[in-house]
């Protein structure tokens, strides 16, 4: 008969030792947080904040670090959700006449990337007081920022461009632009993409080729004019800065014009996301290209010929969800070299310092080709926060294009501060058939017709009355012809006609109405 | 084997891989994909890399590295009188002998001359014709002959008429050598080009060296 025998004590203390280690390598994989791990090596990493609470929502939040040879502003401070953003000083120009050799001062920008909701805290050391008041423009957001200790605070639940106003002032407006999240970043190893990543950088031009793919990340500040000619298939997106400031202005003796983003008989063209500051010149130019979508493009300009986006003698052009501050007009179409077709600008946000906020012309047939259009044009949902010079509206015929079918679809001016120049070209709306400077065919004129203003706000206006309107023909031949203004309302009052509205109409004009 | 002597030898290896592997999720992490203590949810900071200047991106070489070399020694021609035929609007034969690649000189037509006044005899042996080397100046091939004189009027040909090609990728240079030869003026004479976006020849600068 066998004897079973219990195993010594040695052994049985043994076997327990070994179940608590086990536990112990189980729980030192299980555990997060004890351990100590090697640092991620990628440009992204995470960085410290307040402590996650159980079952809060938190937002997806993309900051990006200024470059290391530059300082965030003195002027202001900018946080997220309670971290710190890199704060750019951008030029801007007060001066709301022109002057050939007028001197910029700046304002602070920062930008960054969110899905949910975020808490914006903005203090503004550098205004030299205290801030009293503030606002959020556009005030289409409806935001009522808090004011407390010299700091405004308010929160967003969407992407969009966020301006803040202190103590109802424009001195050193805090442009804040809180992007969507990128998608679909491009791949900095296909030979077909031109990768910029962040950081600063300079170099003299950027040619992009057929097919090829410029990608400027956020955090990067880059010094360069981005040139595509003759080129189909191009898109240039990010999140970074195309920066001018490196180049005097092109008025400048030995300077010459530096456009950032210059686009010539180019097709297929996408733009994405980046921002341009601080240009010499032109901003976001082209000509004679056709199928352009551009979209998130932010613009801020101050010096001379500072126009916002430009485009001359283009075919199919969008631009939409964009902002341009700009030191000459804010967008513009000219005919250089054939005829303006199918062009929309749909939600833009524009401040206009110099020149006029939404300028068809002067030029409309600089490059003399055999009857010219400009027609099948649509701007729609354009908030303009200030204009501070020319008209906003504006169609200068000062060749001879046939100019037609140009809409204008709830448009909203906060604040309609034409100064003008001297008492004149200080019009709210101004349609004219004229010579001008700019004129290339002096002896023919064409024709304005069938523009539809539909929807069109006035919160606010220098004098606290209605500015004037500007209509006028050339002549018998040359007229002015189906005008038509619908829910037209400035200062809370639907204007009704033509007096109401102050209109300047010669006799030059057929078939104006106010409904 | 009895047994205990099993258990004990399991137990102990037992220890000894719990211990091994406890101590590799210390040092290398556990793969655990938890936030960390210190994390933010959903926050991202996309960090700047270590710089002290503004610099040419990574991934885009200096353009200069691959341009076509010139002498060390001074251009003979820098601020030398120049004369040329009738010129396009304000592109000067002056422009020539600056010292800036951003002005330049144009001829109303082809062909056309240009003759550049040394001021003393120098022994030369290049000539360099220069074009502004941004990219937007786009490749193109100008012909030209270089003569030489003692008196500027009596020429002699030390380069015959050669087809010369400008390409921004090359610096937008022509260089020519020749034996070492006196002379006081230099004179190019163009005889074609090949861009169609120039009324005739074009120099932004044109470089003597001995």
């Amino acid at each position: 008969m066998d004897e079973k025998k219990s195993p010594p004590a040695a052994v049985i203390i043994l076997g327990l030792a070994a179940a608590l280690c086990a536990a112990f390598a189980v729980f030192m994989f299980a555990a997060p947080g004890l351990a100590p791990r090697f640092a991620p090596s990628s440009e992204s990493g995470n960085a410290g904040g307040p402590a996650a609470g159980d079952g809060e929502d938190f937002p997806t939040l993309i900051l990006y670090e200024g470059p290391q040879t530059m300082t965030t502003s003195s002027t202001a401070s900018v946080r997220v959700n309670g971290h710190e953003l890199f704060v750019y000083d951008v030029m801007v120009n007060h001066e709301h006449i022109w002057n050939a050799n007028t001197i910029p001062s700046d304002t602070p920008m920062a930008y960054f990337d969110f899905e949910g909701e975020v808490t914006i805290e903005v203090e503004a050391p550098g205004l030299g007081k205290d801030i009293e008041s503030a606002a959020v423009l556009p005030s289409s957001h409806g935001i009522v920022p808090a004011v407390a200790d010299n700091r405004v605070t308010f929160t967003v639940t969407e992407p969009g461009f966020y301006t803040v106003i202190f103590n109802n002032h424009v001195n050193k407006a805090a442009h804040i632009f809180a992007n969507p999240l990128e998608t679909d970043i491009p791949d900095k190893d296909d030979p077909n993409v031109l990768f910029i990543g962040p950081g600063h950088w300079t170099m003299d031009a950027i040619l992009l080729k057929s097919d090829q793919t410029l990608y400027i990340s956020g955090g990067a500040v880059l010094h360069t004019v981005v040139i595509a000619d003759n080129a189909v298939n191009v898109t240039i997106r990010g999140r970074g800065i195309i920066d001018g400031s490196d180049f005097p202005g092109h008025n400048q003796t030995g300077s010459y014009a530096r456009v950032p983003i210059d686009l010539r008989n180019c097709k297929n063209i996408i733009a994405e996301g980046f921002i341009i500051a601080n240009a010499n010149c032109w901003n976001f130019n082209s000509y004679s290209s056709e199928n352009l979508e551009a979209s998130n493009i932010k613009i801020i300009s101050a010096r001379q010929n500072g126009d916002g986006f430009t485009f001359q003698s283009c075919r199919n052009h969008t631009v939409r969800d964009s902002f341009a501050r700009t030191w000459d007009d804010s967008l513009v179409l000219k005919n250089y070299s054939g005829s303006t077709r199918n062009i929309t600008f749909d939600n833009i946000q524009i401040w206009t310092d110099l020149a006029q906020s939404m300028e068809i012309g002067y030029e409309t047939n600089k490059g003399r080709t055999i009857s010219p259009e400009i027609t099948d044009v649509l701007f729609k949902d354009i908030t303009v926060l200030y204009n501070n010079h020319k008209p906003v509206i504006s169609i200068h015929n000062s060749d001879d294009a046939h100019i037609h079918n140009i809409t204008y679809r709830n448009i909203t001016v906060e604040n309609a501060f034409m100064r003008g120049d001297n008492g004149v070209n200080n019009e709210l709306i101004e349609f004219h058939m004229l010579k001008s400077g700019w004129s290339a065919v002096r002896d023919e004129y064409g024709s304005i017709r069938d523009i539809l203003i539909d929807g069109l706000t006035v919160y606010h206006t220098l004098d606290g009355g209605v500015p004037a309107s500007r209509f006028h023909g050339h002549s018998e031949e040359y007229m002015l012809e189906n005008i038509t203004l619908r829910n037209v309302t400035i200062l809370g009052e639907r204007i009704s006609d033509l007096s109401a509205l102050r209109a300047n109409v010669n006799e030059f004009v057929r078939n104006i109405t106010v409904e | 084997m009895s047994t205990n002597k099993i258990l004990t030898v399991v137990f102990c290896a037992v220890i000894a891989v719990s211990l091994l592997l406890a101590g590799a999720a210390f040092f290398m992490g556990s793969g655990n994909d938890a936030p960390e203590e210190e994390t933010v949810p959903g926050l991202t900071v996309v960090r700047a890399p270590a710089q002290t200047e503004a610099v040419r991106p990574p991934g885009f070489p200096d353009p200069e590295e691959n341009w076509i070399k010139l002498p060390d020694g001074p251009n003979l021609a820098e601020g030398k009188p120049v004369t040329s035929g009738e010129h396009t609007e304000v592109f000067e034969p002056a422009n020539t002998v600056d010292g800036d690649l951003n002005s330049y000189w144009e001829s109303k037509g082809i062909p056309a001359e240009i003759t550049i006044d040394l001021e003393a005899v120098y022994t030369v042996q290049t000539v360099g014709v220069r074009l502004n080397p941004v990219p937007i100046w786009e490749a193109r091939t100008q012909t030209f002959e270089i003569l030489v004189s003692a008196d500027g009027a009596a020429f002699t040909s030390v380069v015959p008429d050669t087809r010369y090609e400008f390409d921004p990728d090359t610096g937008n240079l022509a260089r020519a050598d020749f034996d070492p030869v006196p002379a006081r003026y230099v004179k190019l004479i163009f005889s074609a080009k090949s861009s169609g976006r120039s009324n005739g020849a074009q120099a932004a600068e044109i470089v003597i060296f001995e």
